[in-house]
């Protein structure tokens, strides 16, 4: 596993958003993380992340603990993360968008610039090829130079997640690619969600289209209520009577009465 | 005074220069790290006050006593880190007026340590005047004198003092501008953008905050010391909260996010605020001084106001890039 979690726990003021959620990411698998709203899917990205600490509990990523370690520190590790809401830098440029995304840029580093304008320089260089040849993939050539605040929501989310692959991490997460965004360009999303796993990274997704998740998980993650329920391929979680469970309610004798009631 | 005297424009770009090394500091964090920090007099105070107290209490030799100034406000920036890197943007904002103010008053109730509000007259103890600035004027008259044989003409030390000024704020820009067309820049404009981004790509976002800190007050001491040694005589008055929103005025003018911008936006600024002290010409002159004071006032505000309904993004700034949310 390239990623495991192990009993993680947090609470929002005595709400418990995440209330001992354990499971493993496969390395070169897409995972997908599913569950209703309010299941705490979004909150064990934040952990994960680093975005937010956990009261308790263990993730290990590569075979290091990274439980607590601060967000910049995860990317670093190889585990970069994409936003439900793209968060892309509207007042610089698409292309200044994916080169923040590289990583190992010494200039970055102050002074550098006049320390070693050599190898800064030619690592600028590779860092700019490798960003054209990005925005080529992602069919934003055109709009390089363009301040990436003109870009429409679906556009943003390519680039966030081009930008996100700019540090050649070992593992993605994505959190809802596929929300608001114009069905020619999920169509091209997809279809990247896809390349990655065949270029061997880890893609580990919350999604909601139950057709998507079907068409390219290989093993689908289903949380309730802060706790994993059930894990396995999308066949076996679809069959699985906690998941529709959790998804439709327990049609307890109660239940079964406001659902005939409500029902024509 | 008549309205082109040059003694009275040498004056003007002088203060112009020290305004525009000031609002550099600002600009390092305010621009490149987006940290609105509303209390940047008080790194000029820091530095002012550091430097004259070392010059006349402890006969430091200047250029010693200009680095520990230096040091001092640099200080005072890792203080104010602490709240910097926990606050969000509006309650920084806040919490950095006070700073500024508690500086000032501090430098008002500290007599001992400060002169208290006479200023850094008092700073020999009671029946003495003291002078901080004998040495940078023996310097400024050295050069005066080498620069008027070099040129075989005569000319002023405020003017030698303008060249000087205007010197190092060209320098440091083109240091700063260097920085920011450099990748260290490019994160730095990425967090003031969204910080929150940027650590999700790996960048060390404390780390970068602190170094525009660090900058920003060094920039504010050097701008507090020339201003001290322009005026040779300095009271905590002359660090009031005004003059950090010269320096806002200053890149919002010249146009925001955009380092250029600064010497125009100071030049503009100085012209504006101080030029319109001229304004002593018929018809003007047929009213009384008193009353022209508070005019020219109202005139100043109104043009800052007139200019900004026409041209939003300053002069050199973008319109398009101004109306895209953050």
């Amino acid at each position: 596993m390239l990623l495991e979690v192990r009993d993680l726990d947090k609470s929002f003021g005595g709400v418990a958003a995440v209330a001992g959620a354990s499971f493993g990411v496969a390395e070169g698998s897409i995972t997908a993380l599913i569950g209703p709203n309010g299941a705490g899917k979004t909150t064990v990205f934040n952990l994960v992340s680093g975005f937010i600490r956990p009261d308790r509990g263990t993730v290990r990523f590569a075979g290091r603990d990274i439980a607590g370690a601060r967000g910049d520190a995860v990317a670093r590790a190889g585990l970069v993360r994409a936003f439900q809401a793209p968060r892309v830098l509207t007042r610089m440029s698409v292309l200044d968008n994916m080169m923040l995304g590289a990583k190992d840029q010494p200039g970055e580093r102050l002074g550098m610039s006049w320390i070693a304008p050599r190898r800064v320089a030619r690592r600028e260089r590779e860092i700019h090829a490798r960003a054209l040849e990005m925005l080529e993939l992602i069919r934003l050539s055109k709009l390089a130079g363009d301040y990436a605040g003109t870009l429409s929501g679906g556009q943003r989310k390519l680039l966030e997640l081009g930008r996100a692959l700019m540090s050649q991490p070992r593992m993605i997460l994505l959190d809802e690619p596929m929300a608001g965004i114009a069905p020619v360009l999920g169509e091209q999303l997809l279809q990247h969600i896809q390349d990655l796993r065949a270029r061997q990274m880890t893609v580990c997704v919350i999604e909601h289209d139950m057709d998507v998740v079907m068409s390219i998980a290989d093993r689908v993650i289903v949380m309730d209520e802060g706790r994993v329920i059930a894990e396995g391929t999308p066949d076996e979680v679809q069959r699985d009577e906690r998941v529709i469970e959790a998804y439709l309610g327990r049609l307890g004798a109660g239940d079964a009465a406001s659902a005939s009631s409500v029902a024509p | 005074m008549d309205f082109l005297n040059p003694a009275f424009w040498t004056f003007v770009a002088v203060t112009a220069g020290i305004y525009a090394i000031m609002a550099l500091g600002l600009y390092v964090q305010f621009s490149l790290a987006g940290l609105p920090n509303f209390g940047h007099v008080a790194f000029m105070a820091v530095g002012a006050y550091t430097m004259a107290i070392l010059v006349v209490r402890y006969h430091v030799p200047l250029p010693l006593a200009a680095l520990a100034a230096i040091a001092a406000a640099i200080a005072a920036g890792l203080l104010l880190a602490g709240p910097a890197l926990r606050l969000r943007a509006d309650y920084l904002a806040i919490a950095t007026v006070a700073g500024g103010e508690i500086v000032r008053y501090l430098a008002m109730n500290l007599p001992e340590l400060t002169g208290g509000p006479i200023g850094s007259m008092a700073l020999a103890g009671q029946g003495n005047i003291a002078m901080y600035n004998q040495d940078f004027m023996a310097l400024l008259n050295r050069l005066t004198a080498a620069s008027s044989e070099s040129a075989g003409i005569s000319v002023s030390r405020d003017f030698v003092l303008a060249l000087l000024v205007w010197l190092l704020a060209g320098v440091l820009i083109i240091v700063f501008w260097r920085l920011e067309r450099s990748p260290w820049g490019r994160v730095l404009k990425a967090i003031r953008e969204d910080e929150v981004a940027a650590a999700a790509v790996g960048k060390n976002v404390l780390m970068f905050k602190l170094q525009a800190l660090v900058f920003g007050a060094a920039l504010g001491a050097i701008s507090g010391m020339l201003l001290a040694w322009q005026i040779g005589i300095f009271s905590p008055d002359d660090f009031q909260p005004t003059l950090t929103f010269y320096a806002y005025l200053i890149l919002i003018l010249g146009g925001l996010n955009r380092i250029w911008a600064i010497p125009v936006g100071a030049v503009l600024f100085s012209v504006l605020f101080s030029g319109t002290r001229l304004l002593n010409f018929y018809p003007l002159s047929l009213i009384d001084s008193g009353n022209r004071a508070f005019l020219r006032l109202f005139l100043v505000g109104f043009l800052l106001v007139l200019f900004m309904a026409l041209r939003p993004q300053g002069i050199l700034g973008n319109r398009k890039e101004l109306l895209l949310e953050k």
